[in-house]
């Protein structure tokens, strides 16, 4: 019976490990395209224009965050969504009550509040007109980070606890061996004895 | 193993890899500098001048002392300089992820998920 269990785990477990391949080869696939669009925005940018670390914007706040929903057994699921601009400030005048720092800083950030919508945009960092392709990687880095990226860490997870729910069962498993084992010998010993020799000689 | 309190806040994702996977990352919109006086970004460009000890005190950060973060994206090649960090790390949260570079394609040789499911298979 144990033994059922045991392959209605791994079965799941191949299902999953089947999905976490699908979903790596279409991360590298997503990726590659990001990096290509990048590499062709810094080939066409002018004046030797390139598109990185030197126009962040050092005080930009994440436009996508995370969310993640744990289940009765434990299991993490792993969810990115696109924070409207005025959450955060929601999070920050509900948090007030637990900081005083950020209750000071709350007062300050009304007037700034219609700035920072419009520069929500990562795009904007390198200059109003963005070129094509790195608009192109933009799309493409959101569906990454929107659809791929969380899939294959929920994956991950869910594959994490089979693995402990199979050896677990496999203790279990073994455990019963041992005990059956016991029984076998105690009925006989000297049945047992002739069986062992042929199976130490191979 | 995660408490419910430990999740809850976690909900940036965090960023270490070369400068084109970094860029790429944050124009989907996941950058984050905290506000105050210890500005702190959610991620960090890697280099060939980038020292491992740097990598690795940013992966620290990331994982041990940072609650607010819930995913660790870090390119392949750079989690083979502190290879012995990220395979010696298990806590649930955050969960760390290795992604591919423009220079270093995928090898799934050394995918941690690929690595476990031979460890089931092969015990």
């Amino acid at each position: 019976m144990e033994q059922q269990h045991i392959d209605e785990l791994l079965e799941r477990y191949l299902g999953l490990l089947n999905e976490y391949t699908v979903l790596r080869q279409s991360l590298s696939q997503v990726q590659s395209g990001v990096y290509q669009n990048i590499a062709r925005a810094n080939f066409s940018g002018e004046r030797g224009m390139r598109y990185g670390q030197d126009h962040y914007d050092e005080r930009m706040q994440a436009a996508r965050r995370l969310t993640i929903s744990v289940d009765d057994k434990l299991q993490p699921t792993f969810a990115v969504i696109d924070v409207p601009a005025e959450e955060p400030e929601e999070e920050k005048a509900k948090a007030s009550g637990e900081t005083e720092k950020q209750g000071d800083e709350e007062d300050s950030e009304k007037p700034a509040r219609k700035k920072n919508k419009k520069n929500k945009n990562p795009l904007h960092w390198f200059g109003l007109f963005a070129p094509m392709p790195l608009r192109t990687a933009q799309t493409q880095s959101v569906q990454a980070v929107e659809e791929v990226i969380p899939r294959l860490v929920s994956i991950n997870a869910e594959m994490l606890n089979l693995e402990i729910e199979v050896r677990r069962a496999r203790k279990r498993r073994a455990k019963a061996e041992a005990v059956a084992e016991k029984k076998g010998e105690a009925r006989g010993v000297t049945d047992t004895q002739p069986q062992k020799a042929p199976v130490e000689a191979s | 193993m995660a408490s419910h309190a430990d999740f809850k806040d976690r909900q940036f994702l965090a960023v270490i890899g070369d400068e084109d996977s970094v860029t790429g990352l944050l124009l989907a919109g996941i950058g984050h500098v905290t506000t105050g006086a210890d500005a702190q970004k959610n991620f960090l460009v890697v280099d060939n001048k980038t020292d491992n000890a740097a990598i690795e005190s940013a992966f620290e950060s990331f994982t041990e002392e940072r609650k607010d973060i819930g995913i660790v994206l870090i390119n392949q090649h750079v989690a083979d300089r502190i290879r012995h960090r990220i395979d010696s790390y298990t806590a649930a949260f955050p969960t760390v992820l290795e992604i591919p570079s423009k220079d270093h394609p995928y090898d799934p040789e050394k995918d941690s998920v690929l690595r476990r499911v031979r460890r089931l298979f092969g015990e």
